[in-house]
């Protein structure tokens, strides 16, 4: 049976390729979703890609993951910083979540260094591009994850 | 320089690893982590040269003279990532690719944790994942290298 996975991005992510390529690089989130495709197919992934600018959209995608998917590859964008209502929507939703950042945060502005969700993450992949998302879908896969899904 | 190279610090108190706190840090040892490493490498094409150090000096002795042999720096500095100025500017003047990497979430655990000082001058970090912690930054630095 197919291993599901969902990847989401959250807000202006869907700007990628236009929006300061310098930061984010030149691929539009169509040609990441594309390369994150590419390799999940040979591990037996199917992927479930999700865009939102709405932090409530989101909100309610994370929520409905729950007992669905195996984990999730979040790129929650700046929502990372401030929302509280993502982080709760990660914990009721009883799923492996793995935060990634195309760019290392670390280098950036002061508000960009804490991440609201990080703690109810299982882990954080930033500063590699687009292949940090590639990356943390293989984290998905390791044996031992830290949630057994919900029954 | 050998371009399929890479090299892989483990710093202060990883030496314990297996035998530490394993409700944090898991049961695998760090020889467990080095030969993940190696049969990672190997699947690859390439190598890896494993170390570690408790002491910071030795560490940034091994940074400066990373460039004549390495393509790539995965380092897991342990407790110094918080508070080493040193290993930063060993680090920021070594002109080759540094990924960061943590076995454990430092989210999860103590405020003093949530801060590293090596992290903007590294490319980019990876941290929660256990040993895969270290085995992702490998496949993150040969995918660049092939780039």
């Amino acid at each position: 049976m197919q291993t599901k996975i969902a990847v989401i991005h959250g807000p202006n992510l869907n700007m990628l390729g236009l929006r300061e390529v310098g930061i984010y690089g030149g691929n539009s989130m169509q040609s990441i979703n594309n390369e994150i495709a590419a390799a999940a197919d040979p591990l037996g992934v199917t992927v479930e890609f999700f865009q939102s600018n709405h932090e409530g959209e989101l909100v309610t995608f994370i929520q409905q993951c729950r007992g669905r998917v195996k984990g999730i590859v979040l790129n929650a964008g700046a929502y990372t910083h401030y929302s509280i209502a993502m982080r709760d929507a990660i914990t009721a939703a009883q799923v492996n979540v793995v935060e990634v950042h195309i760019s290392n945060i670390f280098k950036r502005e002061t508000f960009r260094h804490v991440s609201v969700i990080g703690a109810v993450c299982i882990g954080q992949i930033c500063g590699l591009g687009a292949q940090g998302y590639i990356l943390g879908l293989k984290a998905l896969l390791c044996e031992r994850l830290p949630i057994e899904e919900p029954s | 320089m050998s371009t399929n190279c890479f090299l892989v610090i483990s710093g202060p108190n990883l030496n314990l690893l297996g035998c530490r706190e394993t409700s944090i840090y898991g049961g695998s040892s760090l020889e467990d982590i080095h030969q993940a490493l190696q049969e990672s490498a190997t699947a690859m094409d390439l190598s890896v040269d494993c170390f570690q150090f408790n002491l910071e000096g030795d560490i940034v002795d091994c940074l400066q003279g990373a460039p004549e042999k390495y393509s790539g720096v995965i380092i897991n500095a342990g407790a110094l990532a918080h508070d080493s100025y040193t290993l930063r500017s060993a680090i920021g003047s070594l002109l080759l690719p540094c990924i960061e990497v943590f076995i454990s979430n430092m989210d999860t655990r103590e405020e003093f944790r949530h801060h590293s000082v090596i992290a903007p001058v590294c490319l980019g970090v990876i941290g929660g994942f256990g040993k895969q912690s270290y085995v992702l930054a490998l496949e993150a630095l040969a995918n660049l290298s092939n780039q």
